[in-house]
């Protein structure tokens, strides 16, 4: 399985990697579409985006959600009919979504933010489970 | 594939807030298919959903038309706001017709994907309209823009096979199946008077066709009188903004909100995703509220047999989503999978029971006096193959066991079956005659008003003993609450227009056990503001459930928390961000209280819809035989004392029967009274012209039929 | 004596919320309980306790069906 990881104590809070992401995926540099948001607590930055953890799988109401032979959580775009459930029942509430969008997105483990990261505060694990 | 009769092209209409602005006439007599403007006027007197099927439905009849008239239409909408997928609840289809049961237009209502899939396909109404002589398959395509009539002959009859066969026809692949939804009855709505409608939608993870019903009031039965076996629609390219909203991102706002509440908070209220409406079974058998035994009683120790934890254990699929539409996360369409048939035509085969709803719990279980989860499912899945209304079959099978535990009918008329309370095999064998279309089961499918006459008239019953404890209003059975302690719900069972189905209102809980409505102002208002906010769910498409069966966190600090005052404005921002219009809560109430007139008037019309018709049986409102005063004697003990001054110790159990029969019919006509008043209706139950004029609806049309009972 | 949903019943020394709804049967979980007009949380129903003369509300939430 793949996932994002994201180390706090590295992290300067520049927040380029949602930049990165949202210029990747959507071709703007909008933080509101990016798949990782990076809060600041009190100076500790702590990342928010997707654990793989896949409760969404069994929950959407279209069965537009599979895990990948990678083990990452993918949204089938066509199959989605943008119930925005998933966003309701992300635990991790890292199930993004956009008024201009017609389906939801997330971390999809694809590694450009880790990339873009100035500090290394971002790898993806790579676990057999 | 059955020989073409009919083929039509036709552009599908683009959708704007919420409306195509078109609507489908399709007369199986003679093959006609029309398109009908949908006007202006008709937004904005009637909404959509069951105000358009109303409309349609009044101008195509006349107070003359009987059920199996040519002129009879089945009519179906699913309103503007259905179809959209960020809210729980928005996928439902009303249905309308005059009714088998009833004489009178009925109104019911199904989830599966028919109806949004038949407005995206471009049609905000369906009008079905005539009689074929050969059973028909009317087939729509939305992407193509198809419409095509066949012979349908060969094709199976009962649900669960005809449905999976036409869904994998029409999808032509497994990946389409989902775009394919059918609607059908079953082979006994051609022998019994309260038939039903199968509402489908494939099941991607089971892979295999689920079912809703349109239950009630034999709407299969006109179905198959027209001799039309099934509607298919079909329509690909689900998308959140296919209504074309004034204002997606509010509907995304509210959805997620609403969503993350389900999440949070579902498992600590109802544990509706668990379980869906068969939660409630032991409440409503702890409250004494759970029918037993033709609503003779409120509960049972056996119960505990047929407890949710035993579905969910023992039969109940978890975990797997069960939304009969898109976005509903409350997902309470629960099924049992691998269920092994033990009698019948399939006995021996796996099949997936869709259900067991409450009603089909109590009504097929506690009700019949049967404890079995077993017998339930089976039972419920034979009336959903067969196309029979469970709630109708129940509580009709409930009168025939009463009636024949007290020999009012015997043996020799049943053809042997011994319909005892409790007989699961004999219900079965009922069943499985209603298919064949042969003995007592036919004569059972008459319904209880019909079943009344024939079992006084040749049967020699007890005429007085059976208008007690035949529970129907109008023609149409009740549903399955023990509501004798609750007079509000007394009314909001019998003061309804369709007949005693408590999607009007349920009130037994504000009423008899929280007191919150102790006088009969504050019962009639409340018979006055749930109908009408419950029909606004039947003018928009929408489910009710989402509504009050989960409640924000924060609920309790309302003023009004029954009411759920943050769902009720939630449905008004999603009415305003599909339509692009400016309602408010109070003018939800109104746009219910004109179709609610209207839907009074139309029954005036049909000859119905008076004081008289509201009548309810006494087994609804009180203890009709000695068993039922002695099971809770204390109780009517103690209301003799307290509310009449009466000392029961020196009165006989006749005299204290009479004293407490006199009091309860005396207080249901004080309700009606103050009810009508409420209403703006004179006491015979006619809304005034006034009243119709200050709600928008002095149409000329409704005047001329009220003011001849002025 | 107390009042519980307007109707009278009896009071005992040491009763609280939870006994008051095992004893009146109200089994069914969506509840708003009100002591005296203020809202008792599901945790504290054990713990709060019901004086003689308290007026006790026990709102059942379902409007159902």
């Amino acid at each position: 399985m793949k996932v994002l990881a994201h180390k706090q104590e590295i992290c300067t809070g520049c927040r380029e990697c949602e930049l990165a992401c949202s210029q990747a995926f959507f071709k703007t540099d909008d933080r509101l579409k990016s798949a990782i948001r990076i809060n600041n607590n009190f100076n500790t930055f702590h990342a928010t985006m997707c654990t793989q953890c896949g409760e969404c799988i069994d929950m959407c109401t279209a069965h537009a959600i599979y895990r990948d032979k990678n083990g990452v959580v993918r949204i089938d775009k066509k199959k989605c009919v943008g119930c925005l459930g998933c966003v309701g029942f992300c635990s991790e509430l890292s199930m993004f979504y956009s008024d201009d969008q017609l389906v939801p997105f997330k971390c999809i483990a694809c590694s450009i933010c880790v990339k873009a990261c100035p500090e290394n505060a971002l790898e993806i694990l790579v676990s057999k489970a | 594939m059955g020989k073409i009769l009919k083929q039509i092209r036709y552009t599908p209409a683009k959708i704007e807030r919420g409306y195509s602005n078109k609507s489908l006439y399709i007369n199986v007599g003679d093959l006609r298919i029309e398109e009908k403007e949908v006007t202006e006027f008709m937004k904005e007197k009637f909404v959509g959903g069951k105000g358009f099927d109303l409309w349609y439905l009044w101008n195509a009849v006349t107070p003359e038309t009987r059920w199996d008239s040519p002129e009879n239409e089945i009519v179906m909408s699913v309103g503007p706001l259905g179809g959209i997928t960020q809210y729980s609840g928005t996928g439902k289809t009303l249905v309308c017709a005059i009714s088998p049961l009833t004489g009178i237009p009925i109104d019911s209502n199904a989830g599966g994907y028919f109806g949004p899939l038949l407005k995206f396909a471009g049609w905000d109404a369906l009008e079905l309209q005539g009689k074929a002589e050969k059973d028909l398959i009317i087939f729509i395509d939305g992407n193509e823009g198809l419409i095509s009539i066949e012979e349908g002959e060969e094709y199976p009859e009962d649900t669960h096979l005809l449905a999976e066969e036409l869904t994998a026809r029409f999808a032509g692949s497994e990946e389409d199946k989902v775009h394919v939804s059918v609607v059908s009855s079953g082979s006994a709505a051609r022998h019994v008077l309260m038939g039903m409608l199968n509402f489908s939608f494939y099941d991607p993870r089971r892979k295999t066709v689920r079912v809703k019903q349109a239950a009630r009031g034999g709407l299969g039965t006109i179905l198959r009188d027209k001799h039309i076996k099934a509607l298919v629609v079909k329509f690909k390219g689900i998308k959140p903004n296919l209504n074309n909203p004034a204002d997606i991102a509010a509907i995304n706002r509210i959805g997620v909100k609403y969503h993350k509440e389900m999440h949070d908070l579902d498992e600590k209220q109802n544990g509706m995703r668990k379980i869906g409406t068969a939660n409630t079974i032991l409440v409503m058998n702890k409250y004494d509220l759970l029918p037993t035994r033709n609503f003779q009683t409120g509960g049972d120790p056996d119960a505990v047999k047929i407890s949710p934890e035993v579905f969910i254990n023992q039969y109940l699929t978890q975990g797997l989503h069960d939304g009969c539409w898109y976005g509903c996360t409350m997902s309470c369409a629960k099924a049992a999978d691998h269920f092994k048939l033990l009698t019948g035509p399939y006995a021996g085969q796996c099949v997936t029971v869709d259900g067991p709803e409450y009603e089909c719990a109590a009504g097929l279980g506690s009700n019949l006096g049967i404890f079995d989860p077993q017998a339930i499912l089976e039972q419920n899945f034979y009336c959903d193959t067969y196309g029979i209304d469970l709630i109708s079959y129940a509580t009709t099978v409930a009168f025939i066991m009463e009636c024949y535990e007290r020999e009012q009918i015997r043996p020799e008329h049943t053809g042997g079956l011994d319909l005892r309370f409790g007989n699961a095999t004999a219900s079965l064998e009922l069943l499985h005659q209603m298919s064949r279309g042969e003995g007592f089961g036919v004569l059972a499918g008459l319904g209880i008003r019909r079943l009344k006459q024939v079992f006084v008239e040749r049967f020699g019953a007890d005429p007085k003993l059976l208008e007690d404890i035949g529970m129907e209003n109008k023609g149409l059975e009740y549903s399955e609450y023990l509501h004798k302690e609750s007079l509000a719900q007394q009314g909001g069972f019998a003061l309804t227009n369709k007949g005693p189905q408590h999607d009007e209102a349920w009130l037994i809980f504000m009423d008899m056990v929280n007191n919150q409505i102790p006088t009969f102002e504050d019962k009639a208002y409340a018979l006055y503001y749930y109908p009408m906010f419950r029909t606004w769910f039947g003018l928009c498409g929408l489910c009710k459930l989402p509504w009050n069966d989960i409640v924000p966190a924060d609920n309790y600090k309302t003023d009004t928390p029954a009411k759920v005052p943050e769902h009720v404005q939630n449905y008004v921002d999603i009415f305003n961000a599909v339509t692009g219009k400016k309602i408010d809560q109070d003018e939800l109430i109104r746009q219910s209280e004109r179709v609610y007139n209207f839907q009074r008037v139309f029954n005036i019309r049909m000859g119905s819809g008076l004081r008289k018709h509201d009548k309810a049986p006494y087994r609804s409102l009180g203890p009709v035989t000695a068993e039922e005063y002695l099971s809770r004697q204390e109780r009517y003990d103690k209301q003799l004392r307290e509310l009449q001054g009466l000392d029961p110790a020196v009165m006989s159990l006749d005299e204290k029967i009479a004293a407490t029969r006199a009091y309860r019919e005396k207080q249901f006509e004080l309700l009606t009274d103050a009810v009508y008043k409420r209403r703006g209706w004179t006491e015979d139950g006619v809304p005034t012209p006034e009243h119709l004029k200050e709600i928008g609806m002095d149409l000329p049309m409704l005047l001329e039929v009220v003011e001849k009972h002025l | 004596m107390i009042s519980v949903n307007t109707h009278e019943q009896p009071w005992r020394e040491g009763l609280n919320v939870q006994a008051l709804l095992d004893e009146m049967g109200f089994i069914f979980r969506h509840i708003i309980v009100r002591v005296n007009g203020e809202y008792v949380p599901e945790e504290a129903y054990a713990a709060r306790l019901i004086a003689d003369g308290d007026d006790v509300q026990v709102m059942h939430l379902i409007a159902g069906g």
